[in-house]
Parts: C-alpha cells; sequence; structure tokens
C-alpha cells in the first residue's frame, strides 16, 4: 500500500508538465541578438581545451604534448559542430556576446531544458531576466559553491536589504565537458499586492540537475547578479547568458502556471455514524448532522472512525480545459463530478491518493464526494485537490483534512569518509527496472562512487557525491537494497567479457554462461579498493576501479590469468556510440565517455539492434576510463 | 584530606555491606533465574550497531559478531576481564545481511542473502582482505530471502538455509521464486552445493546435536508453532513452498506439489477477482495432523521437539548443545534454543525412542536486553549471546547488542530432564524434591495439545485435553519421580506443571515449574503396577467448600473488573505476556492502546480467539488465534484491558 501511495505521489510531482515545447528549428521564440547564438545540428567538444585559458594542469600538459608529437595538428577548438537544427549554439567573441532572451514573459513556470558546455565555460539561465540558476564547467568540483552548476549566484550588492550571497546546490550533480547536462525546474515568481508591494519572494520550488535535486523550496530574496533590470516583477523573460564562453541548448519544454481560477460553492454537508461497510450502507437513517460549508473538513465529523460523510456542492469553471482531480482519503471514497464517476474505492478501510483526469467545460458543475471509514487505525483524512496543466493546484479543504504526508524515518546513510566503504545489497537497475542480487556498492573518499555485478563481473552503474542511503535495507525488516546517494549512470545488463561464438555473437545474459563463477574479491592494501575475481572457461579473471589523478572518475582495468585467448571479447558499452575527435567514445547521446588506455582498438557493433562498443581479448590486460 | 575520604569511604562501604545484607536475606526466599545465571551486556562503542546475526567464539578469547548491518566484528576481552575494556575490531564489513558465522582453517566463513563467503585476513591485522564466494545460490530479490548459516558439518561442509519468499497479490503465502529457497543446502569447501532437505519456512535456528543437524522453524503459514527438527538429507519438515524443485534431478525430494496438495487443501481462493487470506478454521470438524500427512508422505519429518508458541518463544532462533562440561552450570550435553520475540532461551532434552529424536523442552533464562538470535560459548563456559529485534520486535526493547550469561555456580532446583516411559513420564531433578508434596497428585496439573498443519497463519492449540494422572513414584533419593498417565496421546505435546512440588532442602518450589513433552512415539515395556504408585491428595483431605458458597462468590468475580495484580497470573497463564504488556509496545500492542480502540469485551474476546492482524498494521508479527483461552478468563481480562481506557 505505501508503495503504490509512493508512485501516485511522484506522478503527481512530475505528471503535468510540458505542453510547450522548442525544438530550435529557429531562433523564432527569442529576441534578436548580435549573432553569437546559432541553429546547429550537432555539438562535440574538445576535452583538453580550456574556454578560460586557465593554466592547464600537469597531467593535461602531458597529454597534449604527446598527441602533439603523433599528429602535429592545428590548435583545436573548444567547440565543433555540425550544420543541421535541434541545438542552439552560442560561441561569443568580443563583439557578440549577447544574451538569448525569449520573446514571451513568464511568472510561475515549470521547464527543463539540457545543456552542454565546453572546459571552462560559463553562463547561467536567469528566471524572469533575473534569478540566475548557474552554469558551469564544475565537473572537477568537489564542494560546490553558489557559483557552480546548479547553484543561485550572489549579486555583489552592498546595500545592506539587496545583499545576496547566493545559495550552492545541495550537491555537486555537474557533468564532464561535452556530456549533455538535463536541467528541470519549478519556478515560483515573486508575489505583489495591490498596491505593487512584494507579500512573497521568488522561490525555486525544485531544482534538478542530471536528476539529482539541486536546490528545494529556496526563497531568493532579491534579484541575483547580473539582472537584465535590478527590480523584481511579476513578469519577465528567460534569459540565457551568453558573454562567458560557449554552451549549447537542446529539448527545452516548458509549462507557464498560473493562479487556478476553479471555484467551489454551494457546499453542503452530512455525517453519519456508523459502522459502514459499503459506501452504499450510509442513509439518512444514520445522518447524525447537515449543514453549509466553505470546505471540505473530514474532522468536522468529530469522530475518529466510524462514520461517513457526504458532501454537495458546485465545482465553478471559468477556462474549458482539462483538469486533474486528486483525491486523499482513508477508508473508502466515491466522487461524482459533472455527472460522471470519477473514482470510486468501496472499501471500509483504504487509503491512498487517486488522480483522475476530467474535461470540465465554462460553467458549474454539481459533485457528491462519499466518504466512509471503518479502521480504527487509520486516522481520518478526505482532501481534494484541483489543477490543470497551465495552473497551479488548488485545494478545497481544510490542511489538516488532508495534511501533507512527510516520510518521518531518520535516514541510515553509508559514507566513505576516510577510506573505501564496501555494501552489498540488492541494487534496481536504471532504479526501478530488474532487480540485481549479487550487486555491491564501492564509495570512496575521494566521492567517486559505483556499484559492480558480481555476478556477471560488470560494472552497473556510477556516480559522483556521497554513497549510498541503506534506509532500505537497514530500516525495519528492509527490503536487502540500498539507494545511491546521486546520479547514477547506469551501463548496461548482462556479462560483459565472454568466448563468443562469433564476433557478431550477443553477450551471455548474466547468470546463463555456464563456467562463469564469482569467486570474490579481495582488498587492495594500499588503495582499501576492491579486486573483484571470477573464474570463466579456466581463467581468472581480475577487475579493479580505481579513481583517476583528478578524483573525478574512474579506470578500470581487467586482466586475464592466461593470454591467447581467442574469440573472447569485452564488452565497453552499449547503446548509442560515437567516436570523438580525442579518441574516447561517447557513450548514449553523449552521457558518458570510454576512454581505452591500454593501447588495443575498440569496434562498435550492431548486435540485435542495439550499438556495442567491443574490444577483443587476447589476455592482456585492458585498461579504460569511464568518464561523465 | 586523605584521611577523611578514607574515613568516608568506610563508612559508605559499611553501608553498602548492610544493604547487600538485608538484599541477600530477601533474595533468599523466593530465587530468581539471576540467582543462577548471571547476565552481562557488553557495551557497544557509540554509533556500533552489533545486529547479532552471528556469534562465534573463538580459540583465541574473541568473540566474533556477524551483524544485520554487514560488518563482522572481532571482540576482544570480549568478557572485560581484569576491569579492562572490550575491544571491538572491525574485521569485515559491506555484507549483505550475513546471518551466521563458522570458523575453519584460520577463516570465517558467512552466509550473505546470496552467497557463502569466506572471510580470510592474509597479514594477520585482524581485518579481512579476501572475501571468497564460497557458492553463490540463486536469490530472486525478495525482502524475505534471508540465508541463514552456516553450521560447519563433521565432514567439513556447510549448511546454509534458505528463507522462503512471499507472494505478491498472495502476500502471506511462502513461496520458492528461484531453486532452492525453502530449502536446506550442503555446500563443499570448493563450491559443490547438494540440496539437503526442504520443508523450510523461516529456519533463523540451527546446529549440531550428536553431529546430526538440527535446525528451529518460526510459526506461519504451514507452521502451526515453532519446534527443532533433527534434519537427515531428504526431510521435509512441513512447508510446502520448497516442493516446487522436488523434480529437480538433484532434488533428494521426490513428493511434487500436485502430490501433496492431492492430500491437504491449499486453500487458495479467490473473492471478487482477489485471493483471500486463508483464515484458522473455528471448530474445523475435522483439522489435518502432520502425523496423518506423513501416512501419505513418508518423508514428511515431525518436530523432534515443539516449542508451543507464545509460551517457548514465538520466534526461535539458534540451537546450541552445552558442551562446557560443566563450566556453564548443571545442564551439560543439553540443548540451549533461543527465542528473538521473547527475549529468552529454553531448555531442551532429548532423546531416541523408536528410532527417532523426541524431548521436553523447559524454560530456561528470560530477561534479554533484545531479541536472542545467536550464540556461542566461550573457553569459560560463557554464553554469548548475538541480539537483535528489528522489524519484528521483541520483549527486550532494545534494539540490538551483545550480552553473555555466565553461571554463578549455583545449582537451581530444575527438572533437569523428562524421559517417556510406556506409562508416563519420569522426571529427574537437579535436587532432591520433598517426598510429601511429590507424592500429592494435586502437585501435578497438565494438558496436551496439538497443533494443525494448514495454510493458514500459526494455529491455535487444538484438541485440547487435560491429563490425567493415575499415580506418582518418587525414587529414593528424591532426584526423581514417575508419572503416570492414563491419557497419553501419540504426537501431541503434553505438557506439565508441577507447581506443587518443592525441594528438599530449601522448601522452594521448582524453579521452573512447567515441562513440555512431544510425544511422537511411546516406549515399550514395563508400566508400574498400582502398588507401587502414590496416588495422596492432598485436597481429599480438606474440607470441601461448600458449592452455594463457591457459587456467590463466581458470580461476583465475574461482575467485578480484576486488579491489575489480580489479572497477572490470567494473562501469564494464557501467554499473553509474551507479546503484550500494559503501557508498552513489545511484540504487540500495549492493552492500553488496544483499550483505545472501543472495542466491547465481547468483541475483544472475539479477537481473541479469532485476531484480525490487519487491525494492526504497523505491528510486525501476527498475532495467533487463541481458542483455547476459556471463555469466562478471556472476558475478565477484556473487562480489565476495557478499564485502562481513560
Amino acid at each position: 500500500m505505501q508503495k503504490r501511495l509512493l508512485v501516485s505521489l511522484l506522478f503527481l510531482s512530475c505528471g503535468l508538465f510540458a505542453q510547450e515545447q522548442i525544438s530550435f528549428e529557429n531562433l523564432n521564440d527569442f529576441k534578436d541578438q548580435a549573432g553569437n547564438w546559432q541553429i546547429v545540428g550537432d555539438v562535440t567538444v574538445n576535452r583538453g581545451v580550456d574556454v578560460h585559458h586557465e593554466p592547464t594542469k600537469e597531467h593535461d600538459t602531458k597529454k597534449k604534448k604527446k598527441k602533439k608529437k603523433k599528429n602535429e595538428p592545428a590548435p583545436l577548438k573548444a567547440v565543433e559542430f555540425s550544420p543541421g537544427t535541434g541545438i542552439a549554439l552560442n560561441i561569443n567573441s568580443e563583439e557578440q556576446r549577447d544574451a538569448l532572451v525569449t520573446n514571451w514573459e513568464h511568472g510561475d513556470i515549470k521547464f527543463e531544458i539540457e545543456v552542454l558546455l565546453p572546459k571552462g565555460s560559463n553562463s547561467g539561465i536567469y528566471l524572469q531576466g533575473r534569478y540566475e540558476f548557474q552554469l558551469r564547467d564544475s565537473w572537477e568540483v568537489k564542494s560546490a559553491l553558489m557559483s557552480d552548476m546548479g547553484g543561485l549566484h550572489n549579486n555583489w550588492e552592498t546595500a545592506e536589504d539587496k545583499i545576496f550571497r547566493g545559495i550552492p546546490p545541495m550537491s555537486n550533480a555537474a557533468k564532464a565537458p561535452g556530456l549533455w547536462q538535463k536541467i528541470k525546474i519549478h519556478f515560483q515568481a515573486p508575489r505583489f499586492n495591490s498596491a505593487g508591494e512584494k507579500i512573497a519572494n521568488a522561490k525555486f520550488v525544485t531544482a534538478e540537475l542530471n536528476g539529482v535535486l539541486v536546490l528545494s523550496n529556496v526563497e531568493v530574496p532579491t534579484h541575483t547578479g547580473g539582472p537584465i533590470e535590478k527590480n523584481e516583477v511579476a513578469k519577465g523573460p528567460l534569459l540565457i547568458q551568453g558573454n562567458h564562453g560557449p554552451v549549447a541548448l537542446r529539448n527545452f519544454k516548458y509549462q507557464l502556471l498560473k493562479e487556478s481560477s476553479v471555484a467551489l460553492s454551494s457546499l453542503s454537508y452530512k455525517t453519519y455514524k456508523g459502522d459502514f461497510q459499503d459506501l452504499k450502507d450510509i442513509s439518512d437513517h444514520y445522518k447524525v448532522a447537515q449543514g453549509q460549508a466553505n470546505k471540505i473538513d473530514v474532522n468536522s465529523i468529530g469522530e475518529e472512525d466510524e462514520y461517513g460523510i457526504m458532501y454537495v456542492g458546485k465545482i465553478n469553471i471559468e477556462e474549458e480545459d482539462t483538469y486533474t482531480v486528486s483525491l486523499g482519503y482513508t477508508g473508502g471514497v466515491k466522487l461524482i463530478l459533472a455527472n460522471k464517476k470519477l473514482f470510486e474505492n468501496n472499501l471500509p478501510d483504504g487509503e491512498g491518493l487517486l488522480q483522475e483526469e476530467i474535461k470540465l467545460t465554462k460553467g458549474s458543475h454539481s459533485f457528491i464526494l462519499i466518504n466512509i471509514k471503518s479502521a480504527a487505525w487509520r486516522a481520518p483524512r478526505l482532501g481534494m485537490t484541483i489543477e490543470s496543466a497551465v495552473t497551479n493546484p488548488k485545494s478545497f479543504h481544510v490542511l489538516d483534512s488532508d495534511p501533507p504526508r512527510v516520510n518521518s524515518t531518520s535516514p541510515i546513510l553509508v559514507d566513505a569518509e576516510t577510506e573505501p566503504r564496501l555494501l552489498r545489497g540488492f541494487v534496481s537497475f536504471k532504479g526501478n527496472e530488474k532487480r540485481l542480487s549479487y550487486t555491491i556498492g564501492v564509495g570512496t573518499p575521494q566521492g567517486v562512487n559505483f556499484v559492480y555485478d558480481l555476478g556477471a563481473a560488470n560494472l552497473v552503474g556510477m556516480w559522483r557525491g556521497d554513497f549510498v542511503d541503506a534506509t532500505p535495507m537497514w530500516h525495519n525488516r528492509g527490503n536487502g537494497s540500498f539507494k545511491a546517494r546521486g546520479m547514477v549512470n547506469w551501463t548496461f545488463l548482462n556479462q560483459p567479457i565472454a568466448q563468443l561464438e562469433t564476433p557478431n555473437s550477443a553477450f551471455p545474459e548474466t547468470g546463463t554462461a555456464p563456467n562463469f563463477v564469482a569467486k570474490g574479491y579481495s582488498i587492495d592494501k594500499n588503495s582499501g579498493l576492491p579486486i573483484f575475481k571470477h573464474e570463466y572457461k579456466g581463467v581468472v579473471i581480475e577487475n579493479k576501479m580505481t579513481v583517476d589523478a583528478t578524483e573525478t572518475y574512474l579506470i578500470q582495468e581487467v586482466s586475464f590469468s592466461k593470454i591467447g585467448l581467442t574469440n573472447w571479447y569485452l564488452k565497453l558499452a552499449s547503446g548509442d556510440i560515437q567516436k570523438s575527435a580525442d579518441g574516447a567514445f561517447v557513450i548514449g547521446g553523449q552521457q558518458y565517455y570510454i576512454n581505452v588506455l591500454s593501447g588495443q582498438t575498440p569496434r562498435i557493433r550492431e548486435v540485435v539492434g542495439e550499438s556495442e562498443l567491443v574490444l577483443p581479448v587476447d589476455g592482456t590486460s585492458i585498461k579504460y576510463e569511464i568518464i561523465w | 584530606m586523605k584521611n577523611y575520604t578514607i574515613k568516608k569511604n568506610m563508612r559508605s562501604l559499611f553501608f553498602v555491606a548492610l544493604i547487600v545484607l538485608v538484599q541477600v536475606t530477601f533474595a533468599q526466599k523466593v530465587p530468581t533465574e539471576d540467582d543462577y545465571y548471571r547476565l552481562t551486556t557488553v557495551p557497544t562503542p557509540e554509533g556500533v550497531k552489533v545486529e547479532g546475526g552471528g556469534v562465534l567464539a573463538l580459540a583465541d578469547g574473541t568473540v566474533a559478531v556477524a551483524t544485520r548491518r554487514g560488518d563482522v566484528w572481532i571482540i576482544e576481552n570480549p568478557t572485560m576481564a581484569n576491569g579492562n575494556k572490550a575491544v571491538f575490531k572491525k574485521f569485515a564489513s559491506g555484507l549483505h545481511e550475513p546471518l551466521g558465522l563458522a570458523y575453519k582453517n584460520g577463516a570465517l566463513y558467512t552466509a550473505q542473502r546470496g552467497e557463502l563467503t569466506k572471510l580470510i585476513d592474509t597479514d594477520g591485522d585482524r581485518i579481512a582482505d579476501e572475501y571468497q564466494t564460497v557458492y553463490a545460490w540463486p536469490i530472486s530479490a525478495h525482502y524475505h530471502e534471508y540465508s541463514f548459516g552456516p553450521v560447519l558439518a563433521p565432514d567439513d561442509t556447510f549448511f546454509v538455509t534458505a528463507n522462503v519468499a512471499f507472494g505478491n497479490e498472495e502476500w502471506w503465502r511462502g513461496e520458492s521464486r528461484v531453486p532452492w529457497r525453502a530449502w536446506t543446502m550442503k555446500i563443499t569447501e570448493d563450491g559443490k552445493m547438494e540440496p539437503w532437505a526442504t520443508g523450510m519456512r523461516s529456519p533463523a535456528g540451527y546446529g549440531l546435536i550428536d553431529d546430526e543437524l538440527f535446525y528451529t522453524d518460526n510459526q506461519g503459514d504451514w507452521i502451526g508453532s515453532g519446534a527443532l527438527w533433527h534434519l537427515p538429507k531428504g526431510a521435509f519438515t512441513g512447508h510446502p513452498a520448497g516442493l516446487k524443485w522436488a523434480g529437480h534431478e538433484d532434488s533428494p525430494i521426490k513428493i511434487t506439489e500436485e502430490e501433496f496438495y492431492s492430500k491437504i487443501d491449499i486453500r487458495q481462493v479467490k473473492k471478487n477477482g482477489r485471493y483471500r487470506k486463508p483464515q484458522n478454521i473455528i471448530n474445523e470438524e475435522d483439522p489435518d495432523f502432520r502425523y496423518e500427512m506423513k501416512e501419505h508422505f513418508p518423508q514428511l519429518q515431525l518436530p523432534a521437539v515443539i516449542l508451543p508458541h507464545g509460551i517457548l518463544g514465538i520466534s526461535n532462533s539458534e540451537v546450541k548443545v552445552d558442551e562446557t562440561a560443566g563450566k556453564f552450570g548443571p545442564f551439560s550435553g543439553q540443548v540451549l534454543i533461543g527465542d528473538m520475540g521473547q527475549s529468552k532461551i529454553m531448555r531442551v532434552v532429548l532423546e531416541k525412542v523408536k528410532g527417532e529424536y523426541q524431548g521436553v523442552a523447559f524454560d530456561f533464562r528470560a530477561g534479554f536486553q533484545s531479541g536472542v538470535m545467536r550464540m556461542d560459548f566461550d573457553q569459560s563456559g560463557n554464553l554469548f549471546i548475538g541480539e537483535t529485534n528489528r522489524g519484528w520486535g521483541s520483549a527486550g526493547t532494545t534494539n540490538s547488542g551483545l550480552e553473555y550469561l555466565t553461571w554463578t555456580g549455583r545449582v537451581p532446583f530444575e527438572m533437569k530432564t523428562v524421559k517417556a516411559k510406556p506409562d508416563g513420564f519420569e522426571i529427574e531433578f537437579t535436587k532432591p524434591v520433598d517426598k510429601a508434596t511429590a507424592e500429592d497428585l494435586d502437585s501435578y496439573t497438565g494438558s496436551s495439545y496439538i497443533y494443525k498443519y494448514h495454510a493458514a497463519y500459526g494455529s491455535p492449540q487444538t484438541n485440547v485435553e487435560p491429563l490425567k494422572f493415575r499415580g506418582v513414584q518418587v525414587s529414593e533419593d528424591g532426584m526423581s519421580v514417575r508419572l503416570v498417565v492414563e491419557n497419553l496421546r501419540k504426537f501431541y505435546v503434553h505438557e506439565i506443571a508441577l507447581h506443587g512440588v518443592k525441594g528438599k532442602e530449601s522448601g522452594n518450589g521448582i524453579l521452573h515449574r512447567s515441562m513440555y513433552y512431544t510425544l511422537n512415539a511411546i516406549p515399550d515395556g514395563a508400566k508400574l503396577t498400582a502398588t507401587e504408585l502414590s496416588t495422596k491428595r492432598s485436597s481429599a483431605h480438606k474440607k470441601p467448600v461448600s458449592k452455594k458458597k463457591a457459587l456467590v462468590k463466581a458470580k461476583t468475580t465475574a461482575k467485578k473488573v480484576l486488579t491489575d495484580k489480580e489479572v497477572q497470573p490470567l494473562l501469564a497463564s494464557n501467554t499473553c505476556l509474551a507479546c503484550h504488556s500494559k503501557d508498552k509496545r513489545i511484540v504487540g500492542p500495549a492493552f492500553k492502546s488496544i483499550a483505545k480502540r472501543n472495542y466491547t469485551n465481547e468483541e475483544i474476546v472475539e479477537l481473541i480467539y479469532n485476531p484480525q492482524p490487519k487491525n494492526w498494521p504497523e505491528y510486525a508479527t501476527p498475532m495467533a488465534p487463541m481458542p483455547h483461552v476459556p471463555k469466562d478468563q478471556a472476558l475478565k481480562i477484556a473487562a480489565w484491558i476495557n478499564s485502562l481506557k481513560k
């Protein structure tokens, strides 16, 4: 029951979204600009080129030197692109450095967008042109500041009532340069009274970066740095900064929101007392009170249990639209609206949150709401909320009749503070797909973490940030699983090392290959990291993951106890795969990089409609970087 | 300054001594468990949760504890000898809810949810650096798929037991989603697995007795009461989930699910499109019992000793033989069985009758701070206990910990063993009995009962019948008693309380007055003749109470609500206190919380007979039906509960 509730709550938070879409076929949605913004087809970056020309770090210099000797190329550009549509790209110069400003204005808004930055670049999304959500290459940053990706930038004001010192993101969820990063924001505009005085601050209700919540219920008391105008207004344009380095945008979807005009009138109620088992059981025979009300309030019955209540009233609609009606309840419930039975859960002891869409025309619509409860262990609850895709939700109950559901369990967090921390647990692939039984999480003090499937010798996912939340496993009986505390980059399922019949045979499904045996792991004395061991066809395979020198990504090393292996292959990646200019492979629509260090040449192959990046294995060690 | 301090200390010392003296004189009157077995808590470092999933005393004097949090701690100086602290070293971590420990050739072995793992410290820093997978078994990743073990067998192989999963819609029905769940597996060091036995539901306890594997299971579907089973290869102990794999070439059990359910009702009924949870059928005409089913399925293994649910535990755990050769007191060679929910340890004595194990169970020691999960004896005969109650609740309200039990050197007045005889039982004591009370038949009361074998959760005591004692014979030295019972019933639990028998020296009653004998077989041999028996009844000499007076009294007591003190014996004898207390949540809700539900007395009685666990969703362990509670007592209890409403 609890699970079902959670799912429906999730649905509630993201169900109504994205009516408008800017697909960047052109820049018609935006004001004219100096020409630094253009529509292109594809964007890649050269990961070594820093657009801010900061002194390059030692390892970068070495890399460049090597390359120069080999190819002697012309100096690389930070960003390369191909013609086409779908992406808005900013390449600014001294002369051309305009912001991209929508030609529409917004108040409350929900939107999502993908952005891509080259190394060292800096930009920002200004809500209402005034509140900056920072975009920046913060990939290698350990503790994110307000000036890092996902933060709210300070404003350098000196007047005491104008100072805004900025808000850092809750964690650094930024990806490597050249990868697409997804941003999802729900913003509430400041509110003004009729005299024009501000009565509520602008608020980032939620902001997600790459699937990680970076801001939650954060108010911004004044404009941030570099606003379009140094004031606060009810409506303003959306602005993307263009003067601090290249940035690319794609998949921009938004929904403007306004206050709901839905109203409730002529509300009357009847309350009943009895051990009702069926919604039909209530009748005037059991009636104890009746009257008029302004809002739904289940507590007005004055009974904890064994009650019934019936509301009759009218819902007034000003704009014809599809509305979503949400009903929170305990016991059993039925709602008839505009002569349509919207919900019925005919139980005396149910609990839940029901949601249903209904088309309502302009005018007044009658409704009947019936609720019974005979379940002493459930507190009374009854609430009705109506919203449409273009409005904020509006509730028609007093708060206490359907109070917010709060999870009051203290989280059990597991951290790798001074040395690596290992933890076995069930892991659901991609968070909700196949449940893996032999998985182990590995967290490092550097904050580079991964999940490894011991049953397949497979790196199934990796993330930066804090290690895991073990509450699902260690609270109460638990379900044997933990959750990563960060955005996991999931790779693929199945056993990645195998002897294949032909170079185009599929890799075996996990657990199906005979002769493939997990042997556990040993702990490396120096690093404290595990060395995983497997045995396959008489060969001992060792798999070692380490954190790179910049403490940002993973290096995987696979070694074999025999050489001269034939028809053996190692699968490095699966999904959309492109080779980039520096020899690395970009995986999954520019989600992460694979870069082979040990000299072997991977091949992209198509098997059962899926691209795979595959290396032939002869028994010599394989070492490669996984960068995200 | 110095002088003053000493003086003051002397004075307070004297004062303390006085108090101790006074206490001792009081204590002598009614000895308690504490007088014989002392309990010490090992303090754990702040932040460390020792949710004891495995406990193992090692030869070097340390104690290893595997926790549900995935750590293995090695605790040095665990008895805090010489006033020094116990030192906790994290030997291993990151394991998947390990629930057992074994030691072999310098390595520790533990069962994680999905594999048997060998932990080796290769460089002598007491930190494991090898986590070797000995054998990984299939697992579907359901929450209830715990794996317990290993038990190191005499042939150097390992036994691991595996919990059932539960159905999705039929969340009450134990099921085996992948091979060898609900089974016991025998695993060799080189990773070969032999399916050994099935019928397990929640096989939390295991141990070797006479080098043979035994295990305990928990009450639930198909398990009417917790019990101890002997587990030879090919045994089927009763829960049918594992029969799904009977067709597997490696299966030593050939009973198919189809064959099984052709003899016994699966109780899988759909109503309005949804499965209905099977409930205990009240006043069932012809309930099924295990021994009847054994006629169809000879592999069905009857429990060697039933541990009546709610009396001797509600969630039985570790099985441990006292091999301390007297360091742990007078019960050397006997079996101890822990219980999580009731936070206590029971004592079992087995005997082999007609080739099968059976025997007696007693209460042994209660009062642990948390659920008793695992235990092991150290070299000095201290019994270390790894504790947890997370997710289920227990009488001891601490969530986890480590304690140890030490014999104080005093011998309690106890029944030492009970043996089945052709005509009754022979009870041996630790100390001589007072002949007068032991020869008095009024000193004994008893009943026998059995548990149903059905798909519903648990079972009430069924076919309850009072025992009729024909006579008693007390041995010359007063160390044993032959009790002749007229109505012995094969396969039934025989519960006998020796409430009137006193010790010869102390004049006190027996520390634990009840014994519970599971009579799978009645031995052949000579019966005692009437001339050898005492049939004396002290009640025969007393003046009979006039019937009229008794009636009047009964009437008034029925109306009067009992006081807290008056209701205690009722709550105790009907085992209510196993799960409920007046103010506190234990395994079940507090009586005060029940009072708040505004049930009538009659409704409460109905709920005692036919509980509705769904009314209390935040309680993990469902209450078993208790139809054996006499109605007049149930009404008194109900009235008392309702009197707590304020």
